[in-house]
């Protein structure tokens, strides 16, 4: 298997501090070369060897998924991208303030060319704290950039108190439970946070989950929200397979994101789960180990989702 | 195994590069073959050794021969859109800034000569000494062009179909054949009777002309990145599967018949295609590196060269016919001779 390139990709709402966060990440001392792709439009420079201009062309694949959409734009500049003869270590998406995640992310999943060349790395999603409430109330898109978020960075934080600082958290974890949040000033985050994090490498990140077995928490106007399912018994693949199939095919308009790892039975790998709205992808990964106890986990994120039929179709994909 | 190298090493030359290939071509002469780099370099192989020239500063992302006799126009994601000289000149025709110059087309005549390059959403035509002639606008990123036979108009693919626009007008809108999806690239039948695009879900879509009644050739396990018709127009040869699929375009087809596929690999897929420009003879580039030649008629299978070397990213004829450049993503590259010999 050849190495595959990290892409980031870094969403925000307008004014959260993308950009800055953007040339800290490039300007600190790390010796790494990163390619950049950012939209015309965006209002600051962008302090990179390597910048390319995008347009965001999303277009919609005939291939019977509804809410399949892609950004062509990044499956043709990551095929130019490898051509080049100087070879960088990662490439960090930025996407404007008003894009919805989903085709960037799903472009990773759909496209053969883009996938046997680079794997997606993490969604940081950039937010100001001292905003974020109002922007909440009044736009889809930033609730959808939080659903959407491996990493948060809870930015301006110079600019709340305390009191602030917890509501607005709260308001994040009612929406995406899952996603590691981490306090800026101007940007003021290590990289090691948001680069190289292998998120969508879920093991890590599903290990790490607090509170499986606790209840929803409750939900506000955006009805986007997070739940997660384990299973000690073993699960079949076959029923696994029709079942998710079936949820993505008939709610996957309504789910963001989910991600899982499986224990199949007779089977000593781990399996790992994730899809983006209707688009889904699994592999095999790291073996259980013998200590482990091997516990099936999956996490969705997204509107108006119900437990109870979600945790009854999991439990029936026992073997 | 050696025997599938057997006519690279009896009738080659052959150079490792040292960077990615991103395309290649022979001059109209036919005297020199050019392949772009990664690295920016044009190597030029005139048959006797090699030359280098340093042109763009990033990639080279496009290459075709100019209308003069001799020299080549490159565009790279410098934004560069160049003229390169066999004697190793290069003049900027244009500079698009932090914008890539992904595609190229020209069409060679003694007066009404053209050069084209796509920028983004634009297509910009010139004439043959470099003067900017129009600047073609579309809805989204220029992802192919093509002139027709006789440089009366220039196709070009983008999202959701393709536009056909006469080059001599000055009229602002196109003839938009649609389709939905993202097209890939472009081909226009050498007798103008069809135009086809290549699309993002591993199937190549068509118009007829003039009526612009739809074909879907479908049914390809990866995409298409290359196709193209054969000399006569009869065929149209396309990478993308594991064997050659020739799509007929005579006898109403390709609606309702059949394709042909010649020349089965042991499951590697086709990167390249280059059609004979004399015969109704293909060239065909895989992705574990392999070449093979095949006679549609004859349904024969000449291999040039064996797999090991990299996906093939480089295959071209001169103009004669006479010789045959391929190249690889891990920089070898080689000119095969296929002319008669005493």
């Amino acid at each position: 298997m050849p190495d595959l390139i990290p892409v980031t990709i870094l969403t925000g709402y307008l004014g959260a501090g993308k950009t800055t966060l953007l040339n800290r990440i490039l300007t600190e001392n790390h010796g790494k070369k990163y390619a950049v792709i950012i939209n015309e439009f965006g209002e600051l420079g962008v302090d990179n060897d390597l910048v390319v201009d995008s347009d965001e062309e999303v277009f919609e694949m005939n291939n019977g998924c509804i809410c399949c959409t892609v950004r062509g734009d990044l499956i043709r500049i990551i095929g130019g991208l490898m051509k080049r003869a100087q070879k960088f270590d990662g490439i960090i998406v930025e996407t404007t303030g008003l894009a919805n995640p989903a085709p960037v992310a799903q472009t990773f999943f759909v496209d053969e060319d883009v996938k046997a060349k680079t794997r997606l790395d993490a969604i940081v999603t950039v937010v100001d704290a001292k905003h974020l409430l109002a922007r909440l109330d009044d736009s889809p898109e930033a609730a959808d950039q939080i659903a959407f978020a491996d990493v948060i960075v809870l930015n301006k934080l110079d600019l709340v108190t305390p009191e602030e600082l917890a509501r607005v958290e709260a308001r994040i974890r009612s929406i995406n439970r899952y996603a590691e949040i981490h306090h800026a000033t101007r940007g003021n985050v290590d990289v090691t946070k948001l680069l190289g994090l292998n998120a969508f490498d879920l093991g890590r990140v599903l290990e790490s989950v607090p509170d499986f077995l606790d209840e929803d928490s409750h939900t506000h106007n955006e009805h986007l929200n997070s739940i997660s399912l384990s299973l000690d018994a073993p699960l079949d693949p076959e029923k696994f397979n029709i079942w998710i199939g079936h949820i993505l095919q008939t709610e996957g308009q309504n789910i963001l994101r989910t991600k899982g790892i499986l224990s199949y039975k007779n089977e000593d790998r781990r399996f790992a789960f994730q899809a983006v709205h209707m688009i889904a992808d699994g592999d095999f990964v790291a073996p259980w180990k013998a200590t482990d106890k091997r516990t099936s986990r999956i996490v969705f994120i997204g509107r108006d989702l119900n437990r109870p039929q979600l945790r009854r179709g999991f439990e029936s994909c026992a073997a | 195994m050696s025997d599938f190298d057997a006519l690279l090493k009896a009738r080659g030359i052959t150079e490792t590069l040292g960077a990615n290939i991103t395309t290649g071509v022979f001059n109209r002469a036919g005297s020199h073959a050019a392949f772009a780099l990664g690295d920016g370099s044009l190597r030029l192989a005139d048959g006797k050794g090699w030359s280098r020239i340093n042109a763009h500063e990033g990639a080279i992302l496009a290459l075709a021969p100019d209308c003069s006799v001799s020299g080549f126009l490159s565009g790279g994601d410098d934004g560069k859109f160049q003229r390169v000289g066999v004697d190793g000149s290069v003049i900027e025709i244009a500079g698009f800034g932090m914008k890539w110059v992904d595609n190229i087309a020209s069409f060679a005549h003694p007066k009404s000569g053209l050069l084209a390059c796509t920028v983004g959403k634009f297509v910009h035509l010139f004439n043959a000494d470099g003067s900017k002639s129009r600047s073609l606008a579309h809805p989204s990123t220029v992802s192919g062009i093509a002139f027709d036979a006789k440089g009366k108009r220039i196709a070009a693919s983008h999202y959701n179909g393709a536009s056909l626009w006469f080059t001599a007008s000055t009229s602002e809108t196109p003839r938009f054949f649609e389709w939905k999806g993202s097209h890939l690239g472009i081909a226009i039948h050498p007798l103008g009777e069809a135009i086809v695009t290549s699309m993002q879900e591993n199937a190549l879509h068509g118009w007829t002309l003039p009526d612009g009644k739809h074909m879907r050739m479908s049914g390809y396990p990866s995409k298409t990145e290359s196709f193209g018709f054969t000399k006569s127009g009869k065929w149209l040869a396309t990478g993308g599967a594991d064997a050659i699929v020739l799509w007929p375009f005579f006898g109403g087809g390709p609606m309702g018949k059949p394709a042909v596929e010649l020349g089965m690999s042991d499951g590697a897929f086709i990167k390249r295609i280059a059609c004979h420009p004399e015969f109704e003879v293909v060239a065909a580039g895989f992705d574990d590196g392999s070449v093979i030649v095949a006679d549609i008629m004859k349904e024969k299978i000449l291999p040039v060269c064996g797999p090991g070397r990299g996906a093939i990213t480089a295959l071209a004829w001169n103009a004669s016919g006479s010789h045959l450049a391929l190249g690889t993503e891990s920089g070898f590259a080689a000119l095969v001779d296929f002319s008669k010999q005493g």
